[in-house]
């Protein structure tokens, strides 16, 4: 108040009348001198302030690696969208891909290195922690070092190669949480390819089993691109029908025309008997059908598979018409139904519905191979991780690397990951946030994000020829002093055990630059030009490979099928199934400190900010829980104290719990939020791939007499969607009055 | 604190603006440069016809010239500018013609309209909002760049019409806003995308 003076007397006096009434709504004037402007010394002729220019970059938030393009004006990366050159998402980009600047910008990105020093992590310059790095990783014995990296790919996936051959060890570990190695084992006995090319569009017919396609499963920007084009009808085809069969619904689930909620296990049994009724019907060829897939579908008439599955005589009627009816179809199999004992043999047979609709070299073809192994994706499994542990819990590991996966927070409990990294002498951990794995570390380096950093990527599906993705820095470093590119790290110890190899390359950049430019004539159009070739591949941002298709085989390989495990006996301890739920926003956890992904509402449940349990309405009736009831979620490893949702959406002896949250240590927007149902996991695993079986908890819920209330955008109170407070919002028509069933 | 005087005065008196005097870095005189060498404010200013922003010219620009202008060269101000080059650090101007972050204003379709469409003379069209910079040494804000008083200037040259629905939207905000008697077709159609607006500057 004493600061008002004389002038500001008069120009407020000048304001009077009109704006006396409307002044609180914003009549804003700026001081003079109070900020600085933003000024250039010697600026490129593009770079004029307040206009923006482009990059093309690769979108790392999922492993579809969609190609990125980012508007960047006055030095900073404002905003993401698709890049029309890639082929993967033809300029579309999903929410998570936008949401990739707040990993950029988060407030919580380590600044500095930590070394641990007499029990806690302290901050040190980057010329200590680079020497700690050399020095104590060079003291590691032949054999006794390991690097767990996340799925890695491209010349980074090299050099991580490298670093672990010139510390005098093989052990190179891809660990992902969320792997779909069943699928990709089945794919590739069942069609020659771990990641057969999928042509939705030309398909009449999806059945999904469980396979989350337009939000989560293997390159959702592009399958929802082409999801489009299967829905619209044209001369030559009709508007595509969508089946989707599985435990809990999914996102693709709510849009397909007909959701079957089957009982968690069973989808191979159904899709056997669903070859049996289409092999035993006449006029159907048979021919390319793989014969263990055909005997041991004789076994699986209607009444059995009713009876096991669930699914009613008349829906499984209806399934095999649509099936004859409509052609070509694809038969899709995602995690709900291989996270089980026999998950293989449940792929295999949802697999092999392709062979005995004729769907393949229709909609099921056969990508091109990658002419160099060496850069081609390492999509990562959960089996690395417990060989990771093995060797730990064995004593075998003096030094590990750790990048790009959090083991601490997505391994399940049972593993003690915690306590077995104590095994290790020297923990390296390169992170951008100081998650819970990084905190176990003895190094912690503290790494650009990805838009600040250099890279090559291969994308594990490849919908067109083969595809190489660029990524490069959208802006300067943010923290130049405090951040570091993991290549040039990994470079610096490469010079240091290799000498004579690396020496040539001042950094990542100069190693990406030289291994590209020299390996040019493999790709389509590259120009005579070094520099030109470079040029052009970073404005465009993807690289194609010269590679020729290749051919189905007009023949299944022979498979086994085992299905030992997949009845279920009812078991009354544990009378419910647990589906830890996959949500685009979250994956694995690692973007849970994303608060636009914290806000962003769950697809169908619409909360915000926090996990829960989904609970079909009829349980919670006969156990008498009510939304917001905090339940204890128990399985034979762990438990869970969690809100309770009323969801129609689950079979009603399946629990879903959505992973991603219950962090302990990631950021201010993750930490003690929700739940983290990674950590109640039991021991099963597929026989066939010794994958962790997801789907294949059991566990019993329980009420602990505690209430909450859910904060969700359809409203606190229960059963507020169904009337939306009668204002009409989003105007609806129950099923039954819509005759889908006319046609599905 | 402003409003609560403003409600309590509640007084509709018009004032001549006058914004403080800002100390810079260096005490840049705009009186030389755009009034004894009459040199076009878009000559250094060169992001004005092509940006949002105006921006300060890139210190590049600065030496470009008084490399060669042997005479000033022993000046205080003018061996500031070459230490900054030196270090080839940028000169930590303060900003004087702030808008709040809510507030989108085109430095590009004011210069294009009024200089190359109308041409206008460029001291006449800067100084619509700037005033007569040839007189000053530093910038000193001379208009308080508000939305009344933006609106003010739009409104004396294109007031919007009582008649049709485009008024609606600034009347809501702008209850005091003097309105046409034209209907809205007689409203010039590229002014009346002005800020009649609210998006145009509120996006």
């Amino acid at each position: 108040m004493k600061n008002f003076e004389r002038r500001d007397f008069l120009r407020v006096l000048g304001w009077g009348g009109a704006s006396a009434s409307v002044a609180a709504c914003g009549y804003t004037s700026i001081d003079s001198g109070v900020e600085t402007v933003k000024s250039y010394v010697e600026p490129e002729d593009f770079n004029i302030p307040g206009v923006g220019v482009y990059y093309a970059s690769t979108c790392t938030q999922c492993e579809a690696q969609c190609g990125v393009v980012g508007r960047v004006r006055d030095g900073r990366v404002l905003k993401l969208e698709g890049n029309t050159a890639s082929g993967i998402n033809r300029g579309k980009l999903c929410g998570l891909g936008q949401a990739s600047v707040q990993h950029h910008y988060n407030p919580d990105r380590l600044r500095a290195p930590l070394l641990r020093d007499g029990g806690t992590l302290k901050p040190v310059s980057w010329t200590e922690a680079t020497s700690a790095l050399l020095d104590r990783s060079a003291a590691t014995k032949d054999g006794r070092f390991a690097f767990l990296t996340g799925p890695v790919s491209g010349h980074l996936k090299v050099l991580v190669r490298n670093t672990t051959e010139s510390l005098g060890s093989n052990q190179h570990f891809t660990y992902d949480p969320l792997s779909t190695r069943v699928n990709r084992v089945a794919a590739d006995q069942l069609f020659g390819a771990e990641s057969p090319r999928l042509v939705l569009d030309q398909a009449q017919l999806i059945v999904s089993f469980g396979a989350d396609f337009l939000d989560t499963w293997v390159s959702p920007v592009h399958f929802a691109g082409q999801y489009a084009r299967f829905r619209r009808a044209t001369e030559s085809k009709p508007r595509g029908v969508l089946v989707q069969i599985e435990p809990r619904m999914t996102v693709t689930g709510a849009n397909a025309d007909r959701w079957i909620a089957i009982r968690p296990g069973t989808e191979g049994v159904l899709a056997l008997g669903l070859a049996n009724a289409l092999l035993s019907a006449k006029g159907h060829a048979g021919g390319a059908v793989p014969p263990a897939i055909a005997t041991a579908a004789a076994a699986f008439d209607k009444t059995r598979v009713t009876t096991e599955t669930g699914v009613s005589a008349e829906v499984f009627d209806r399934l095999v018409r649509l099936m004859q009816e409509r052609a070509p179809s694809v038969v899709l199999s995602g995690p709900s139904a291989e996270g089980h004992v026999h998950g293989s043999a449940n792929a295999q047979a949802i697999l092999a519905l392709n062979w005995v609709l004729g769907n393949v070299g229709k909609t099921v073809l056969l990508p091109p191979k990658l002419p160099f192994e060496q850069i081609g994706p390492e999509s990562g499994d959960t089996a690395s991780l417990r060989q990771f542990a093995a060797a730990l819990a064995a004593g075998k590991l003096d030094t590990v690397f750790i990048h790009d996966v959090n083991p601490v927070y997505s391994a399940p409990a049972f593993l003690k990951m915690k306590e077995l990294l104590d095994k290790a002498h020297f923990k390296v951990v390169f992170a951008q946030y100081l998650d819970e794995t990084a905190k176990e570390a003895d190094l912690v380096l503290p790494i650009d994000s990805a838009l600040e950093d250099w890279g090559t990527h291969v994308p594990a599906y490849q919908p067109e020829g083969i595809e190489i993705t660029m990524q490069q820095p959208l802006m300067e470093r943010l923290y130049p002093e405090g951040t570091r590119s993991i290549g040039d790290v990994l470079l610096e110890v490469l010079k240091r055990r290799r000498p004579e190899e690396y020496k040539g390359f001042a950094d990542y950049y100069a190693y990406l630059h030289a291994a590209l430019v020299k390996n040019r004539a493999a790709f389509v159009g590259a120009a005579g030009d070094g520099e030109q070739f470079w040029t052009d591949a970073l404005s465009k941002g993807v690289l194609q490979v010269n590679a020729p298709e290749q051919h189905v085989p007009a023949k299944a390989a022979s498979v086994e099928l085992d299905f030992a495990g997949a009845a279920q006996a009812a078991d009354s301890k544990f009378p419910f199934s647990l589906a830890p739920a996959v949500r685009a926003g979250m994956r694995d956890g690692r973007h849970a400190n994303l608060p636009w992904l914290q806000e962003t509402p769950d697809t169908l449940t619409t909360i915000v900010w926090d996990s829960w349990a989904e609970v079909h309405p009829a349980t919670a009736k006969r156990l008498g829980i009510v939304d917001g009831d905090i339940i204890e979620v128990a399985s034979a490893s762990g438990s869970l104290r969690v809100q309770a949702y009323i969801f129609p959406g689950v079979h009603p002896d399946v629990i879903g719990v959505p992973l991603g949250q219950g962090h302990e240590s990631m950021g201010r927007y993750a930490d003690g939020r929700g739940v983290n149902p990674f950590q109640i996991l039991d021991p099963v695993f597929d026989r066939k791939t010794g994958e962790l079986a997801m789907y294949a908890t059991r566990v019993h819920i329980g009420k602990t007499g505690v209430r909450g209330r859910v904060v969700k955008d359809e409203g606190w109170k229960s059963g507020a969607v169904k009337t939306q407070a009668g204002r009409k919002l989003v105007v609806t028509l129950s099923a039954d009055k819509a005759k889908l069933s006319g046609e599905v | 604190m402003q409003a609560l005087a403003a409600l309590a005065l509640g007084l509709a008196t018009s004032l001549a603006y006058a914004g403080d005097k800002v100390e810079q870095p260096i005490e840049f005189p705009h009186d030389v440069h755009a009034g004894k060498m009459g040199i076009n404010c878009m000559y250094c200013h060169t992001y004005a016809r092509r940006s949002r922003v105006s921006g300060i010219p890139p210190l590049r620009k600065c030496i470009g010239c008084h490399q060669s202008i042997e005479s000033v060269k022993d000046k205080p101000r003018i061996k500031k500018l070459f230490e900054y080059w030196d270090k080839k650090e940028a000169i930590p101007f303060k900003k004087v013609n702030d808008l709040p972050d809510f507030v989108r204003f085109s430095h590009e379709r004011h210069i294009q309209r009024f200089y190359f469409q109308l041409g206008r003379p460029v001291e006449e069209v800067c100084g619509y909002c700037h005033g007569n910079v040839r007189g000053m040494t530093v910038d000193v804000k001379v208009e308080p760049l508000t939305m009344g008083w933006c609106v003010s200037c739009h409104q004396k040259d294109h007031p919007n019409s009582k008649v049709g629905v485009e008024a609606v939207s600034a009347r809501v905000i702008f209850p005091r806003m003097e309105l046409s008697e034209q209907s809205a077709q007689g409203v010039n159609a590229e002014t009346s995308h002005g800020p009649n607006d609210c998006w145009q500057c509120h996006k």
